[in-house]
């Protein structure tokens, strides 16, 4: 007899009944008030934008257009924006996680001298930043301005990050391991990369989600330190088809070049989204599962 | 023991080493242009400025479209004429603002900001601090054309004249006389014609032919799908201004702003008799159905939308042009409302506060060795047809010379939008067109013709004289506007908004007068008529 049969068996009483009507009712509200917004954009973006603003499509595309997909597809601009991302997220998440999953195994470890004030100076970073000028003057004096490493070198580590790994080792890494791995004559370094990295597959993936979703989505950095718009990315390029600037007083005699681009960007907006919430969407359920146990473990013992 | 002092060694050295690491990074480019004035032989006048070739660095916003300004034919064509050569920084226009805050805080300096997008703030601030340096000695030895330009038009110098006495920008300006009047009213003439109905000229008049527009289905379509009157609600350009204005006091509602001047003196718009008696009245219109119940919250996108739904539905919009509301089919459809008596039956338009003038075209900053030859540089685009081909592009792309040396508009290869293609070839930044050189130096673009004849024929004889101009403001006067008047337009933006649709103006307006001199809405008013007071004393 299969657990849904006997599910089916046990007696439920009228309150049980009540109570899960209510709850599923609930539940239902909530994922329409999850779902409906994406699936808004789904539609929209297949719709002929007048029909939009006219309020006309809520629940099925009208006149159904394919254009605005074509013109991304076209636009040379939103394509090397989606390398460059790929590229930064990829390139930046390594480095990410190799930073942090070494810093904080080391201070994870009891025995490093001098652990308490490294980590105080860690966490002194976390209160008191240097502010966006001087950040920017460090940019620019290492030479990364109009670099990649601009948007990789300086966010290299999230000191909370360091923390919820640190937390993770010494609370799932016991003290026995390692002596009996220095017992058969291992060194640190290959303790660390042999026996405590494979052990925490769930931290790493957590914390290549957490700092990969950070890189896709973040556009301030590129644009206060890139000029060249060969190396924007897609955020920053999003940015730019979405935050229409006002038309000023200057573009009165600009007036065919507003219009059009009005139009091309209305078509395309909601087009663009979607194509660019792709790569998270397809990268989120693979690594969904390790997400929640990992951050419980990480942040549950601290 | 031992090992333990072995460890603090190690970790004194590690820690030591990384400072210096640290502390040996590349040392900073000195960004500015070092020459030699003797080898460089400066000249005073005429061309070329230098004998050797002169390199400067400027920093330029540019449009998304434009390519590198070092690839404009209209710079190589400057710097074969000066031996000046321009390495360019150009920052994308929508990031600009971000960027060149932090090129100043960060003492980054250009040799110049081109097109900088100064704000007045920026412009006292810096100009004051030593950032960037005033420039009239300079413009009186080194700038012909421009001080030529102030002769013809004292008021272009006493806009770029900071209230401390000094000139620390450079101006532009295109006097198409355009922007005075930005809310054009059109009106379905086909629709006029099927119904059989007149013109309106009065307000009373204007209110039928909407009620009819609403409810006898003009499009035929069977649906009460037609709007009465359509607008953009506190927009730059078809607003509700002149609709107010028919109650005898023409509004400048740009961004809730509400000032407007009558016999030098600033009067607040939004807490007059004549604006609560509008606002009453027209609310009455939108409970009738006859103004488009979305239109304070449009935007123009959508705006532009509802002039282009498959069966037509705009009887009447306001807007400074009509094809972009209404789509080429349609156009003809569509005439001039000429301005309707106003409820005293005089006709009343208003002026609104936009300037065709901009005090950021360009700034010079210490960081500059060469500021006579940068001078001298950017005295050549204030030529009168120079400052047409930075405007609207160069010869040979937009322009041809004809007999007389006038610049004649190219006819454009198909298929090319004219406003795209300027965005490729025309810079913009520092230039000068002013009205008479429209018959003497540059032929007007078409479209701008058109708009010029409509307002010539309807508007110009009906326009109130005064507009609040733009004024230079102090550093202490500033520092005032900007603490009291956002607050007190988002108020007045919001009431305007839920009056025209849900009424109420009677009942609130005695808390809401009250309640914007609270804000500090007196003291602003003040700052103002002491602005305009000296502006006028100046002329």
């Amino acid at each position: 007899m299969s657990l849904l049969a006997m599910k089916r068996t046990t007696r439920r009483s009228k309150e049980d009944k009540v109570f899960d009507l209510i709850n599923i009712f609930l539940v239902a509200i909530m994922v329409i008030l999850v779902v409906y917004p994406l699936y808004f954009i789904v539609i929209a973006s297949i719709s002929n934008p007048n029909m939009i603003y006219e309020g006309k499509v809520w629940f099925l595309p009208k006149e159904i257009t394919f254009e605005g997909y074509q013109r991304i597809f076209n636009d040379s601009k939103i394509w090397l924006g989606y390398k460059n991302s790929i590229i930064y997220t990829f390139v930046g998440t390594i480095v990410n996680v190799s930073f942090t999953l070494m810093a904080a195994y080391a201070l994870s470890r009891r025995d490093l001298y001098g652990r308490n004030l490294i980590m105080f100076l860690f966490l002194f970073t976390m209160f008191f930043s240097g502010g966006l000028i001087p950040t920017y003057l460090v940019v620019k004096d290492l030479g990364l301005l109009n670099t990649m490493w601009a948007l990789i070198l300086p966010k290299a580590v999230a000191v909370w990050n360091v923390i919820v790994a640190r937390t993770y080792f010494q609370t799932s890494i016991p003290n026995e391991l390692l002596e009996a791995a220095k017992m058969d004559g291992c060194s640190d370094a290959k303790f660390f990369w042999k026996i405590v990295v494979p052990l925490s597959k769930p931290i790493v993936a957590v914390m290549v989600l957490f700092y990969a979703v950070g890189h896709w989505n973040s556009y301030f950095d590129a644009l206060i330190y890139l000029n060249n718009e060969d190396l924007y990315p897609l955020q920053l390029i999003l940015r730019n088809i979405l935050i229409q600037n006002e038309a000023s007083t200057q573009m009165i005699s600009d007036l065919d070049s507003l219009a059009a681009k009005q139009r091309v960007s209305e078509l395309i907006k909601y087009g663009v989204i979607i194509v660019a919430s792709i790569p998270l969407l397809i990268l989120y359920p693979f690594v969904q599962k390790y997400f929640v146990k990992g951050v419980m473990i990480g942040g549950i013992k601290g | 023991m031992e090992r333990n002092k072995k460890k603090k060694t190690s970790a004194i050295l590690a820690i030591g080493l990384s400072t210096a690491l640290a502390l040996t990074g590349c040392s900073s480019n000195d960004t500015s242009s070092k020459v030699n004035e003797e080898a460089a032989k400066f000249n005073e006048t005429g061309l070329p400025i230098v004998e050797k070739e002169v390199t400067l660095n400027f920093v330029s916003p540019k449009a998304a479209l434009a390519p590198d300004y070092s690839e404009m034919v209209i710079f190589d064509r400057l710097q074969e004429a000066t031996n000046v050569k321009i390495k360019w920084n150009n920052i994308p226009a929508d990031g600009y603002q971000e960027k060149k805050n932090l090129l100043l805080a960060s003492g980054d300096l250009p040799d110049a900001f081109y097109a900088s997008g100064f704000t007045d703030k920026d412009l006292m601030q810096h100009g004051q601090n030593g950032t960037i340096i005033p420039l009239e000695d300079l413009i009186d030895k080194y700038a012909p054309n421009l001080k030529k330009l102030f002769e013809e038009r004292p008021e272009l110098k006493q806009m770029v004249t900071a209230p401390d006495g000094h000139i620390y920008s450079l101006p532009r300006a295109e006097e198409m006389d355009l922007v005075g009047m930005p809310n054009i009213m059109y009106i379905n003439q086909t629709w006029l014609d099927k119904l059989g109905l007149e013109m309106p000229t009065t307000l009373e008049e204007y209110h039928d032919v909407l009620k009819a527009f609403k409810e006898k289905d003009p499009n035929g379509n069977g649906k009460q799908d037609e709007i009465g009157l359509t607008f953009w609600f506190n927009g730059w350009c078809g607003n509700e201004g002149d609709l107010i204005g028919l109650f005898g006091l023409p509004d400048s509602p740009f961004e809730a702003d509400h000032r407007v001047v009558r016999d030098g003196k600033v009067i607040y718009a939004a807490t007059q008799p004549e604006y609560k008696e509008a606002i009453a009245y027209y609310h009455n219109w939108v409970k009738e159905g006859l103004i488009d119940p979305e239109v304070v919250t449009q935007d123009t996108a959508q705006l532009f939308a509802k002039g282009k739904t498959e069966d037509p539905s705009l009887g009447s919009f306001i807007w400074w042009e009509n094809t972009e509301v209404v789509g080429p089919d349609r156009v003809k459809d569509y005439a001039v409302l000429p301005p309707l008596k106003g409820k005293d039956g005089e006709i009343r338009v208003g002026r609104s506060n936009h300037s065709e003038y901009g005090r950021d075209a360009f700034v010079i900053t210490s960081a500059n060795s060469n500021p006579e030859i940068t001078m001298r540089w950017v005295d050549e685009l204030y030529e009168p047809k120079m400052s047409a081909q930075i405007n609207w592009g160069p010869i040979g792309e937009i322009y041809e010379e004809d007999e007389n040396g006038m610049l004649v508009n190219k006819e454009l290869p198909e298929g090319v939008a004219m406003g795209e293609f300027r965005q490729k070839v025309a810079p913009g930044g520092p230039f000068v067109v002013l009205k008479e050189h429209f018959d003497s130096v540059v032929d007007m673009e078409p479209r701008a013709k058109e708009r010029l004849e409509i307002l010539e024929e309807y508007y110009r004889p009906h326009m109130v004289e005064e507009n609040y101009p733009q004024i230079f403001f102090s550093n202490e006067e500033l520092e005032k506007i900007n603490t009291i008047e956002p607050e007190i337009k988002e108020f007045v933006k919001q009431k305007e908004a839920q009056w025209l649709i849900e009424g109420g103006i009677e009942e609130e307006w005695d808390d809401y007068v009250a309640q914007l001199e609270d804000m500090g809405l007196n003291e602003l008013m003040e700052i103002y008529q002491t602005g305009l007071d000296r502006f006028n004393e100046e002329l």
